[in-house]
């Protein structure tokens, strides 16, 4: 069976500097991944080598998604390939009206997969469906993309655009981050209810406390670029006790 | 003699007095502006002054579908002008409150309008003196049907002065659009807004003339005693547009909102150029300039204002924005504020930047093609300048515009 996301002896660099030094993963479909790290170990540069971000330059090995390399495809046709990122950092975009920017992604990919665009008013009520589970108001919707949205209203944006975007392969880089208990608690059942059996998930976190609601099946722990220790969920609980010092290089 | 050569021959014409007397002469003496005239040092009328025009003596022909169309989609009265030349017959059944002359009779109309016209100024004063024709607008009362003044009309050589002057009674209300959309050569339309006491005036002005015409307007603004104008300004065509506007308060408590945006790609050089005279007391003026450059295209964007001495309690404000999409484009903007009174609150800025690449990853990452995603930030960099117009019938000439510029590449 060909793996959903396979990463193969991954290096990246950022400028001059090496930041992924030989990152091996393979995530089969319906499989929840958890990457763990100490900060600058190389989380976010994976996220965003993923999606397919300038700047972040592949210097060797491949990522292939369904078997198929990635490394020449634009973001734009990565997400319309399946790819998800939810960012750390929602990006504010002022004068982009949410549900024009909602329509325009959803729009793309159904174009690239001959479909016609969607009818406006089954959208709406269909963003409004899935945001009222999210508890995105109907207020922030008429809002111009993240725009005046708190820390935890930009991370349901985000999962409320993969809700929408069905991805097959989605990346959720630090959604825990900025978020108090009750928001991670909407967040975290935000992600559950898209746990498919078609779908995988690679969760990139700091700390541990977003494995308890989003439970992973397999656990990484990253380190200067490289993947140090691999385990199940038991593993990322070893880390909340003896902290990133206490991982055994011989992973 | 400054300037490389004289257009036109004024000496084939009638001998002029008066006004146009004297604008011909100021003509004859400076011609076109030299390499040495300030406020037009950054937009160069080299290749205009090669070429032999020939002011516009016939109509063209038929009018275009497309601006008949716009014109009956508002529900305005349309008034078009035909190679400079106005069509007579847009003059009968003009809206109730509104009445046509001849400016070429009205030696007092034509005095008038060049007390309003930008000052020296070499376009205004050829057109003034050409005049293809000359047409006064009176307004009286509260004019439902906007006006749409449509200029037209083709010739690789030809030059197009058709000069307007529309005065709005005391109380007097309209609503105005022009649209310029001619393959003519060279189009110098000279417009004056006289707007009377307590009166206002909602105009728009939609350039898009075909990538070989010079588009040189001049447009001169009198604001009486608590009159308003709400003006926007679309500039999208031409190979060298220069939209040049000189407002006058004349009386206190007038209120005057300009806004603008140009837009080019290819070679286009677009040019907004504005001088705002606070003459008197207790005014308000408000200029929102954003301006799009794509390609090699150039933009430029000068905006004076001026606060006289006893000009106390005005509020000026002018802010450029102007957003460049790629490495060979540019823009020179100088806003300027002139103050001599110590009373006052002005304001005023200039950006240049370029597309946000966060922004652009954070779109594509979701799916978007980059060209949509160009053209949805570029949009959005517009967007409040649009909106910020509240009559709807006047935007609604706009939008569709700005939109096709987005969505036809190159964003």
């Amino acid at each position: 069976m060909t793996a959903l996301l396979e990463i193969r002896d991954l290096h990246a660099s950022i400028g001059d500097k090496p930041i992924l030094k030989g990152i091996n993963l393979t995530i089969n479909a319906g499989e929840v991944h958890a990457i763990m790290g100490p900060n600058g170990s190389g989380k976010s540069t994976m996220s965003y080598v993923l999606a397919g971000r300038d700047g972040y330059e592949v210097t060797g090995g491949d990522i292939l998604m369904n078997g198929e390399s990635m490394l020449e495809m634009e973001p734009d046709e990565r997400s319309r390939a399946g790819m998800f990122l939810a960012f750390q950092y929602p990006v504010e975009l002022p004068g982009v009206g949410g549900m024009s920017f909602l329509r325009a992604a959803v729009n793309a990919r159904r174009k690239d997969a001959g479909e016609d665009e969607v009818d406006q008013l089954a959208f709406v009520k269909m963003v409004r469906e899935k945001a009222k589970m999210l508890g995105v108001s109907d207020e922030m919707l008429k809002r111009a993309v993240n725009v005046g949205f708190s820390g935890g209203e930009k991370k349901r944006y985000e999962i409320l655009q993969m809700a929408l975007l069905e991805p097959t392969m989605a990346v959720l880089d630090e959604t825990d981050s900025g978020l108090d208990v009750d928001a991670l608690r909407i967040v975290s059942e935000g992600v559950n209810v898209l746990r498919d059996p078609a779908r995988s998930m690679l969760v990139i976190t700091h700390y541990q406390r977003l494995l308890n609601h989003i439970v992973p099946d397999f656990v990484h722990i990253l380190a200067d670029g490289r993947i140090r220790k691999s385990g199940g969920k038991e593993l990322a609980l070893e880390v909340e006790e003896s902290g990133y010092a206490g991982i055994d290089d011989a992973a | 003699m400054p300037g490389s050569m004289m257009l036109p021959d004024l000496g084939a014409m009638p001998p002029l007095d008066g006004t146009r007397g004297d604008a011909a002469a100021r003509w004859r003496q400076a011609g076109w502006p030299g390499p040495r005239v300030e406020s037009w040092r950054f937009t160069k009328l080299d290749a205009l002054t090669k070429m032999d025009l020939v002011p516009a003596a016939n109509a063209a022909g038929e009018a275009s579908e497309t601006g008949v169309a716009e014109a009956a989609s508002m529900g305005a009265h349309l008034i078009r002008f035909d190679n400079g030349l106005v069509d007579a017959a847009c003059l009968a059944a003009l809206p109730a409150g509104v009445t046509a002359r001849d400016l070429a009779d009205d030696e007092a109309a034509m005095s008038a309008l060049a007390d309003i016209a930008p000052q020296n100024h070499p376009v205004s004063d050829l057109s003034m003196a050409v005049m293809t024709s000359g047409l006064v607008l009176d307004v009286d009362g509260v004019v439902d049907t906007p006006l749409m003044l449509l200029f037209e009309g083709a010739g690789d050589d030809a030059s197009t002065h058709p000069v307007v002057y529309v005065r709005l009674a005391a109380a007097a209300r309209l609503q105005l659009a022009e649209l310029h959309a001619s393959t003519v050569a060279l189009a110098a339309p000279l417009i004056g807004y006289d707007i009377g006491e307590g009166a206002r005036l909602e105009q728009v002005k939609l350039q898009r003339e075909s990538t070989t015409t010079t588009h040189l307007a001049s447009t001169g603004v009198r604001l009486a005693e608590k009159a308003s104008i709400a003006g926007f300004s679309l500039s999208v065509g031409g190979t060298l547009a220069r939209l040049e506007t000189h407002v006058t308060m004349a009386g206190e408590f007038a209120d005057c909102q300009l806004s603008a945006i140009y837009m080019g790609r290819g070679s286009q050089h677009q040019d907004v150029t504005t001088y705002m005279d606070h003459a008197v007391p207790n005014c308000t003026s408000n200029q929102i300039i954003r301006g799009v450059l794509d390609d090699t295209a150039r933009g430029v964007y000068q905006g004076k204002v001026h606060v006289a001495p006893d000009a106390q309690k005005t509020d000026g404000q002018q802010m450029a924005r102007a957003l460049l999409l790629s490495r060979k484009a540019e823009v020179d903007a100088k806003p300027e504020l002139e103050i001599y009174a110590d009373d006052v609150i002005c304001a005023h800025g200039a950006t240049v930047g370029e597309l946000d690449a966060t922004q652009l990853f954070y779109l594509t990452s979701r799916g978007i093609p980059e060209d949509i995603a160009r053209a949805m930030l570029v949009e959005a960099f517009l967007v409040d300048t649009i909106e910020a117009i509240e009559n709807e019938t006047l935007a609604g000439l706009l939008r569709p515009v700005a939109e096709s510029w987005l969505t036809a590449g190159g964003a």
